[in-house]
């Protein structure tokens, strides 16, 4: 099968970006290097190609109903033109994915959904609708998706005159008329940093990459955008979740409201105990990889990483892994196992990196 | 885009090179491997007496985000590796050729190095790819 390509992909062979496939797309995953990339976004900004996530609309009087039934986290509550993360799950608790669903209105909602699981979480989404009283479109075609992020990302769309709510926090969304076009940004991101999503029509998205590349942003590709979010320890779908897990096993339980009404997996949510505690490890020396043992002191493999890279930002190896709940030691040593040489780790309560969203 | 391949040294497909001094060899990774992996961040290397097979994975080395062995382009005894790189891996991107060079080598059988590629033969290599 060849792969599909996003609207921006002459641009990406153009400035000689390192290609791979990601999701059934030829993706970029780095145009210069990636310590540079991820510097670049902790340090100003840099932009992101991730026209291959999933869009999809869910629009009629009982769309915020619906959406706050199928995901864990509560929606219903959440203020208008606000974004909410949650796990998508079966009724048996485990994840079918990870999403972000924006309330644009009381009628209107936004979910954006990881690329590799678009065809699985539409099935599921229109499967579950019911006779709840609204539609679903599915728009993922129709999208370019830029992501800009940095603490710059904000002066630089004042400088594009994107006109900005005043009041226009982390997590929230508007819907935008810029150059004549409607367009949706979202104050979101996958790096830690401020930053913005701007979902658009494919012209359009050529215009604001042209734009931001004048003024300086630099271009940043998937392998800068997975060490930025493995160093804030954010959870990535086929890592830390997948579909054997449940959002408890990943130590996403901040995310599953289980006083809200009913939801897809509540009653076996509410009965689960975890399996597995992700935990934050990092070496002096030694890089964690994903698929590597963790071991306990006396040698016993108790879990493995499920994320592992070089932070940039502290230079140190850096993993996300899931301990076997039976097996956590009491004296919470843990090591890793690299090519079978035990590296002592450092066990971290919190991320490796602050990011510098408000 | 066009990499150093320096003339006097001999190359391999797996992308190391070697600098033949009568019954010693310097073994390190070609300019193309190491752009081709980008930001080195950790090298490791066997122990002086560690011996080696043709084609035997001598060590590792990574960027951020990959992880490749490293194959012994001939057989032989470690002599020396280069301490260097362990707290300056960086090098291997800035001096493939120079400071980044990875073992020292006495070889077992010097009619290996017949095996490996010149110079020419390797810049040909990289084309076909």
């Amino acid at each position: 099968m060849s792969l599909l390509k996003t609207s921006l992909h002459e641009a990406h062979i153009s400035l000689n970006a390192k290609m791979a496939p990601f999701a059934g797309y030829d993706m970029p995953l780095q145009y210069s290097s990636v310590k540079e990339e991820v510097l670049v976004v902790r340090q100003s900004a840099g932009v992101f190609d991730v026209s291959h996530m999933g869009e999809f609309f869910v629009n009629g009087p009982e769309a915020v109903a619906f959406v706050d039934f199928l995901i864990t986290n509560d929606f219903q509550n959440a203020e208008m033109k606000k974004a909410v993360y949650s796990p998508l799950c079966r009724e048996d608790g485990t994840v079918i994915d990870d999403l972000i669903a924006y309330k644009l209105g009381p009628e209107k909602v936004l979910i954006c959904v990881n690329a590799s699981n678009i065809k699985k979480d539409w099935e599921w989404i229109n499967s579950k609708l019911g006779t709840f009283n609204c539609k679903l479109v599915n728009n993922s075609d129709d999208y370019s998706l830029l992501a800009l992020q940095g603490p710059r990302a904000e002066a630089l769309l004042k400088e594009l005159n994107f006109k900005l709510p005043s009041d226009f926090p982390y997590y929230s969304i508007a819907e935008l008329t810029h150059d004549g076009e409607a367009i949706i940004v979202a104050r979101t991101g996958y790096t830690g940093e401020d930053g913005f999503e701007i979902f658009s029509g494919h012209n359009f998205a050529k215009k604001l990459w042209n734009d931001l590349l004048e003024k300086d942003v630099k271009p940043c590709g998937l392998a800068s955008r997975d060490v930025l979010r493995v160093e804030v320890c954010y959870p990535l779908y086929g890592h830390e979740i997948n579909d054997n897990l449940t959002p408890l096993d990943a130590g996403l339980s901040w995310t599953v409201k289980l006083s809200k009404n009913n939801f897809i997996g509540k009653s076996a949510l509410v009965e689960l105990k975890p399996k597995f505690q992700l935990v934050k490890l990092s070496l002096e020396r030694g890089i964690p990889r994903e698929g590597y043992e963790i071991l306990n002191s006396t040698g016993e493999t108790v879990g493995h990483v499920t994320s592992g890279t070089m932070s940039v930002v502290t230079g140190k190896g850096i993993a996300l892994a899931l301990v076997e709940k039976s097996k956590i030691p009491s004296d919470k040593k843990y090591s890793i196992n690299i090519r079978n040489t035990k590296y002592e780790a450092n066990l971290h309560s919190k991320a490796f990196v602050t990011g510098g969203h408000k | 885009m066009a990499h150093n391949i320096p003339a006097e040294l001999k190359y391999t497909k797996d992308h190391e090179w070697a600098k033949i001094e009568g019954d010693t060899a310097i073994i390190g990774i070609t300019d193309f491997a190491q752009s081709a992996l980008g930001d080195i961040v950790f090298v490791e290397l066997p122990e002086a007496g560690k011996t080696l097979d043709h084609h035997q994975t001598f060590g590792v080395v990574e960027s951020i985000k990959s992880v490749s062995d490293l194959y012994s382009p001939l057989s032989g005894t470690v002599l020396e590796s280069n301490k260097d790189l362990v707290n300056a891996p960086e090098l291997c991107n800035a001096e493939p050729y120079g400071n980044a060079w990875m073992i020292k080598v006495k070889l077992k059988n010097p009619s290996e190095l017949n095996s490996l590629l010149s110079a020419s033969d390797y810049q040909n290599f990289l084309s076909s790819l």
